[in-house]
């Protein structure tokens, strides 16, 4: 799907960008990089984040599996796929696009 | 991918529970683990972790919702509630599932019996490409073997063309027949069909030569009930009617011929007529008895096919005019035209006679559906009253109502579904036994009733439809509940519409539907009873009929006067027999002669007018059939034979012909192809009897001496007055094969031969009884439901009542008065709808008006004391209760 430009589309671009260059992460992990990414600008509520995790994973661009912490905890990783780095690109196009049109309508308007 | 993923994620249930809970609970952990890095007490870390977290089980479900098709699993879910919800009350259950199983099954009865007469297509090669021709209308579409042979020669116009013929053959070689369904067939037929052999071969275009020496094809069926298996048929020699001819194969097992509702047993080629009939029958110009059925050449449109036919027509009759027929009949014949149906279906002569029976009985059935689907309904719609507060609770928690008549609905098609299953069964065996009721007739029928996609596909539209209907009031009622006032203590709360105008409405509809069933069940039996009972012209019971074919014995034209004058002294010396008579034609034997009679001083308004029916009878016929003499005198027997023409002839010829003039002595011709016959002098009138059908009006008849017809016919029956007919069929096979052992006989009674002939109206009137007692009997149960519950809910209506002084008199008069009035809505919207309805039996009753008053009056007071009976249970209940125990309500 060609990237969507919405705040669901958003979200998934975060996931997806974390999870590309991270490699495999649990929820908690990807909520606590994205909040110190961002120097705590941006936060994800659990509430979002779950749900957005199984909806990418069904649809192939994530793929997650069971596996050990750090401190031996069972916790679900999950590992970008090739579809889902495709998705990615189409996603930061998007974002690109959306930035720019926002920017040039606040330059212009 | 992920559909089918989110698909089985369903069925996995619980561990997708268990999965998603460690799944976050190990966040929860993690987050607590972080906090109480940073200095906050374990228990207060794990409570702050999971306060940030969220509302878990909100989350949860959103969560899911993302790993799982959410209407299936909600569909899931309400068939497991709906299978809990139907076990928890398991009489009301049963006893919906079988008034739907009947229903349904009903319906799907008749219409897999439409369906395999009306809307089958053959099981031959490509049927939709055949057309059957005619001679301008449909009915015209029997053709004679000159006109076939010039259509098979025009080879340009067809890819493929055939001519079919049905016949009888006896396979007996003396003594009592055996009659075997048969089909004369052009050589061509069963490749153009594409039916294949099962064993040996099958009949070729080489075989179809003048001059051929007959081979027979036999039916799978034929071959395993004669030889044992298809394999030993080939080869072996069978007698048909006297003449030998050899198997050379067998057809297909599906291949049954191209009548619909018979079988064709024995295939035979054309060419081989000559054998049976004499050489020059092929040339016969007046024989009309070939269905020509052809596959139009595929490049050809329907259109352009049907313009070559008409352009072909006049070389084709010019070219087979009969040279018999006068001038005017000769212009007649030559200006014949082509054209062509679509023969997809096959012919059928069962299909004229049962069609509008078979709509008839589909509406039926369909009334009851309908019936039985108000009584559920209203069933339901008790017991939604009941669950009240667990739908209250569902509403209060926050279902949508959507959601919850949903449920509601899923119950009603689950309960349609084990009913359909049900109907299913019921309808293969209740369709098998209306085609053993319709072998009853004539003939007997065979018809492909396997489950085909039609069938089913109408089945489950039934279903469907049935479960919205029943279903769907019901649950939008229930579900119209005041959470609040249901979950009050006293738990009688809200009941929607206090008058319950649903459930009366209801019951009056089923009332109203019942009569108009009744009704027409009442008019169909007294139509039926009318023609059992009337009097034919005969005294039917105590007649045997021997029909002895002295042809197949070898017997030729001029020897057969005098081999039957012979018989029928031998049969009259049978101890016994108290009277015999012979003659070529019986009553209601499905055949007829007729001739136009040419009588001086009578001049016929047109050619119909002239037309006579006729019959070859011995003297003695009408002492052996009972039939009065009304003037002058019987036949003789020294006048058999002669070319002394008389004749006797029936009250209706002597008022028609002879109108007011004692007709005896004088005479009439027969005006015939051939010129007219020498003149029959009239010497007796006899009593009018029936001739073909029971239900017909009288019918100008005339008898004449054995012999003296024109046509030399091997076979008579011979009508014995007996009391003991199994001992005296054995004296006359005896007698007859003292006569000539090679003589056939076939064995009936007149009686058997008349109840034959009204084989359909036994049908509806059978069908519609059941029906129309299964229709009051649901309309009964309807309104002792509806009063039952009636009389539930005004408990405390009732004990104010007595309390104050009303007596059971009184009480019981309320509750009756209450139902008379549903009753008496019922019978006058149903006493409207039979007497718009009932005009469509027309023309299936006999003497009987569609809007006989006798027969709705009787009907409406059936369906009136049935109605009072089943509301007076319920009326002494209330009668008898103790105001003390209602008023506590």
């Amino acid at each position: 799907m060609p990237g969507r430009g919405t705040p669901e589309g958003t979200l998934d671009l975060l996931i997806l960008r974390i999870l590309a260059v991270r490699g495999p992460l649990h929820g908690y992990a990807v909520t606590q990089l994205i909040q110190q990414s961002s120097a705590d600008l941006l936060r994800i509520e659990e509430g979002s984040l779950y749900p957005a995790l199984h909806r990418m994973a069904q649809a192939g661009w994530i793929k997650g599996r069971w596996g050990a912490t750090e401190t031996n905890r069972q916790a679900r990783f999950y590992a970008i796929t090739a579809a889902g780095r495709r998705q990615l690109a189409a996603e930061e196009r998007a974002w690109t696009r959306l930035a720019e049109g926002v920017a040039r309508v606040l330059r212009f308007a | 991918m992920s559909w089918f993923r989110r698909l089985s994620n369903v069925f996995r249930g619980d561990r997708l529970s268990d999965d998603l809970d460690r799944e976050l609970a190990f966040h929860i952990a993690a987050e607590a683990d972080a906090l109480e890095a940073r200095g906050v007490p374990r228990a207060d870390a794990e409570r702050e972790a999971r306060r940030r977290f969220g509302h878990r089980a909100t989350l949860k479900e959103r969560t899911r919702d993302a790993d799982v098709l959410g209407w299936l699993e909600a569909l899931v879910a309400d068939l497991r509630y709906g299978v809990r919800s139907l076990g928890a009350a398991p009489l009301l259950s049963l006893v919906t599932i079988l008034s739907l199983a009947l229903g349904i099954g009903a319906n799907t009865a008749i219409f897999s019996l439409t369906d395999a007469l009306l809307l089958r297509p053959l099981p031959v090669a490509h049927p939709e490409q055949l057309r059957k021709l005619t001679m301008g209308s449909p009915d015209e579409d029997e053709f004679t073997n000159p006109l076939w042979e010039r259509i098979r020669d025009r080879k340009e116009l067809f890819a493929g063309a055939f001519a079919y013929g049905t016949d009888r053959f006896d396979l007996s070689t003396g003594g009592i027949e055996r009659p075997a369904p048969a089909a004369w067939v052009s050589g061509a037929m069963f490749q153009v069909l594409g039916v294949r052999a099962a064993a040996g071969r099958l009949i070729l275009p080489d075989d179809d030569v003048r001059g051929c020496a007959g081979v027979a094809v036999v039916s799978a069926g034929f071959a395993e009930r004669e030889f044992g298996d298809a394999g030993r048929a080939v080869g072996r020699l069978l007698t048909l009617d006297g003449h030998a001819m050899q198997v050379v194969g067998v057809t297909d097992p599906d291949f049954f011929g191209l009548s619909v509702g018979r079988t064709a047993d024995i295939y035979v080629p054309l060419c081989a007529q000559e054998l049976f009939n004499g050489a020059g029958v092929l040339d016969q110009r007046s024989r009309w008895y070939l269905s020509v059925v052809v596959r139009p050449d595929p490049s050809l449109g329907d259109a352009q096919f049907l313009a070559r036919l008409r352009a072909a027509a006049p070389a084709v009759f010019a070219a087979t005019v009969p040279p018999n027929f006068s001038a005017d009949q000769q212009k007649k014949y030559a200006a014949g035209t082509l054209g062509a149906e679509p023969a997809a279906t096959g012919m059928s002569d069962l299909r004229g006679r049962y069609a509008p029976a078979l709509y008839i009985l589909m509406a039926l059935v369909g009334v009851v559906l309908v019936i039985a689907c108000a009584n559920i309904a209203n069933l339901l719609r008790a017991r939604g009253a009941a669950r009240q507060r667990e739908i209250a609770v569902r509403l209060a928690l926050g279902a949508g109502r959507w959601r919850v008549v949903r449920q509601l609905l899923t119950e009603s098609l689950l309960l349609a579904l084990l009913g359909a299953a049900a109907g299913v069964l019921f309808a293969s065996w209740a369709s098998r036994a209306v085609v053993g009721f319709l072998s009853l007739g004539p003939a007997s029928v065979w018809l492909d009733l396997s489950l085909d996609g039609r069938v089913l596909a109408f089945t489950a539209a039934v279903t469907v439809l049935t479960a919205l209907l029943f279903g769907m009031a019901p649950a939008w009622r229930a579900t119209r509940v005041d959470p609040q006032a249901a979950l009050k203590a006293g738990g009688r709360g809200a009941v929607g519409d206090a008058r319950h105008r649903l459930g009366r409405g209801l019951v009056v509809l089923q009332v109203a539907l019942s009569l108009a069933l009744v009704a027409a069940s009442g008019l169909l039996l007294g139509s039926f009873r009318r023609l059992v009972t009337l009097d034919p012209g005969f005294r039917r019971e105590g007649l045997l009929l021997v029909r002895m074919d002295f042809g197949v014995a070898g017997y030729k034209d001029s020897q057969l006067v005098a081999v039957k004058t012979e018989a029928l002294r031998r049969v009259r010396a049978i101890p016994g027999v108290s009277a015999a008579g012979a003659s070529l034609l019986t009553p209601m034997s499905g055949m007829g002669w007729n001739e136009f009679a040419l009588v001086p001083g009578y001049s016929p308004a047109d050619a119909r007018d002239s037309l006579i029916w006729m019959n070859e009878v011995s003297d003695g016929f009408f002492a052996a059939y009972g039939t009065a003499l009304r003037h002058g005198r019987d036949l003789r027997g020294s006048e058999m034979g002669t070319t002394a023409h008389v004749a006797v002839i029936n009250e209706t010829a002597a008022r028609h012909f002879f109108a007011g003039v004692d007709p005896i002595g004088r005479s009439f011709r027969l005006h015939g192809g051939k010129g007219d016959s020498a003149p029959f002098e009239v010497v007796g009138v006899v009593q009018d009897a029936k001739y073909r059908q029971l239900d017909e009006k009288p019918v100008p008849t005339a008898y004449v001496p054995l012999g003296q017809g024109p046509f030399a016919v091997p076979a008579a029956t011979y009508a014995l007055r007996t009391g003991s007919p199994a001992a005296v069929t054995a004296a006359v096979r005896a007698s007859a094969a003292s006569l000539n052992p090679a003589i056939s006989l076939g064995v009936t009674t007149m009686e058997s031969q008349v109840a034959r002939s009204i084989a359909r109206p036994r049908l509806l009137a059978t069908l519609s009884a059941f029906f129309g007692a299964v229709a009051l009997l649901l309309a009964v149960v309807g309104l002792y439901g509806t009063i039952s519950y009636s009389v539930t809910r005004r408990r405390n209506e009732i004990g104010v009542r007595m309390a104050l002084g009303a007596g059971r008199q009184q009480v019981l008069g309320l509750v009756v008065g209450d139902a008379a009035w549903l009753i008496a809505g019922g019978i006058v919207t149903g006493a409207l709808l039979a007497f718009a309805g009932t005009r469509l039996l027309a023309s299936m009753l006999y003497d009987v008006s569609p809007a006989d008053p006798a027969t709705f009056a009787l009907s409406a007071l059936v369906m009136a004391a049935a109605g009072t009976a089943a509301a007076l249970l319920p009326a002494r209940r209330a009668a008898r209760l103790d105001p003390m125990e209602a008023l506590r309500e």
